[in-house]
């Protein structure tokens, strides 16, 4: 227990000068679990909580991960198509290996929004669809302040054009993690349990032969597991490497998107 | 004679160090060497997709009814000119004068570009039209995507750059023909270019 204390001591401060970074600068925390987050408060209820169900659904069926996220005001000097790279990466938006992840940034009072896409839909979603979609889908709706419907139309028409591009797997990353887990904790007790009959009947010999005693076995074998497995972090753990953000992986855009305003 | 063994020992066990200190230093130049190498080509790759959509927006623009010359005059200049300047597409320049005159005329035809989205505010017929949008829509999205590699590619020198002036490499990295690589710099017409985002067109 120290020693992970440690680790994440050390990951806090490792995260910290990125957070320093830019000045004025501020990075969000991700919004994950929810693949929706409104801290403007311009949506309802009632929209929020369907379409945060119909994008975790989205990332069952096709493992694409779009996210949207309303502020009221965009923190930073910078424009906001190089802010919404900085967003993507941050919360590490797309599955790893796919970069299969959209956001969509609404900034209410500067009356900006931007679309940024990963680098693997590109090729489904490309700077002039999500240009359409600014203009066709979300301004018209946003001019009247009909939030509701703006989000809920670019969000369909996000959705229309991802679709096919990326099969799924049945599970959203949070959860693949969530069965995972508390998989490798019974696993952790049927290797204890087995350990223990084996040290019943050899232990004796391995202990006086100075082998590594039989009750280490689980861990090392743990350990190796959970190494590979932790590519996942968790989520709002802290910035850098493979720490917070929607999944494993993913976070690489190049730029792709496009932006707006109303 | 059992000093001398053990004086011959340290000093082989010195050199060894040395050695193995000397070979990691210089496998872990050669990696990043090669990072920079291939952001570059990722530099090359966005700056080629731009220069790709020009032949197209240039004929979409020119079939708009008496749409000014010279504008579209100095987008094909730019672009050409583009093309004139050889940069070795697989390896970062090691020579800033060359990326200079790589970064001007990118700058130049960004600049001509941004032009004439300016002056085609003018025209709304023509920014009605689909093909007109779209181009635009890829061109503002190729502007993004340059600001974003040239930024890594920065960042990449920058990481390479350091590593060659830290002890113990700063020692043998010159031998084995390390050289600072340079970087893009903001000058005034690039930081002009990337800002392709119209007030017109969002009204």
């Amino acid at each position: 227990m120290p020693m992970r204390s440690f680790i994440c001591l050390l990951l806090l401060l490792l995260a910290l000068p990125a957070r320093a970074r830019g000045g004025t600068e501020v990075i969000p925390p991700t919004p994950s679990p929810h693949y929706i987050i409104d801290e403007a408060h311009v949506l309802s209820a009632a929209t929020v909580q369907s379409i945060d169900g119909q994008l975790q659904q989205v990332e069952r069926d096709t493992s694409n991960q779009i996210v949207v996220a309303i502020y009221p005001k965009m923190e930073s000097n910078d424009d906001i198509a190089a802010y919404g790279v900085r967003v993507f990466q941050a919360w590490h938006i797309g599955q790893k290996a796919k970069n299969n992840g959209v956001v969509l940034l609404v900034f209410i009072q500067d009356r900006k929004m931007n679309i940024t896409t990963g680098y693997g839909l590109e090729g489904a979603l490309p700077d002039a669809t999500a240009q359409q979609i600014i203009e066709n889908e979300l301004k018209p709706h946003f001019k009247n302040n009909d939030y509701d419907g703006g989000i809920q139309a670019g969000v369909n028409a996000i959705l229309a054009a991802t679709r096919g591009e990326y099969k799924g797997s049945g599970q959203t990353w949070l959860d693949y993690r969530s069965t995972i887990i508390p998989g490798l904790v019974v696993l952790l007790f049927v290797l204890l349990f087995v350990a223990s009959m084996v040290r019943g009947i050899y232990g004796t010999t391995y202990a006086s032969n100075g082998r590594v005693p039989s009750w280490v076995i689980p861990f090392i074998l743990l350990s190796s597991m959970t190494s590979s497995g932790r590519g996942g972090g968790g989520f709002g753990g802290g910035g850098g490497g493979t720490g917070g953000g929607f999944s494993g992986g993913g976070g690489s855009t190049g730029g792709g998107g496009a932006s707006g305003s109303w | 004679m059992k000093t001398k063994w053990i004086i011959l020992a340290v000093i082989g066990a010195f050199v060894l160090i040395v050695l193995v200190a000397v070979i990691g230093g210089y496998n872990s130049l050669v990696g990043k060497s090669q990072a920079v190498d291939s952001q570059w080509a990722q530099v090359q790759n966005v700056y080629q997709r731009r220069a790709d959509l020009i032949p197209n927006l240039v004929s979409t623009v020119a079939g708009a009814a008496n749409f000014e010359k010279s504008t579209l005059v100095e987008v094909t200049d730019a672009r050409a000119s583009v093309g004139r300047v050889t940069i070795d597409a697989s390896h970062a320049p090691e020579d800033a004068a060359k990326l200079e005159e790589f970064q001007k005329s990118q700058g130049q035809l960004g600049s001509a570009l941004s032009r004439l989205l300016v002056v085609s505010e003018q025209y709304p017929q023509l920014r009605a039209t689909a093909n007109f949008q779209t181009l635009q829509a890829q061109l503002e999205g190729t502007e993004n995507r340059i600001s974003v590699e040239r930024g890594r590619f920065n960042d990449t020198v920058r990481v390479y750059d350091i590593s060659i002036h830290q002890f113990p490499a700063a020692l043998f990295a010159g031998m084995f023909g390390f050289r600072d690589k340079p970087y893009f710099t903001a000058i005034p017409q690039a930081q002009t270019a990337p800002t392709v985002n119209f007030p017109a067109f969002n009204k």
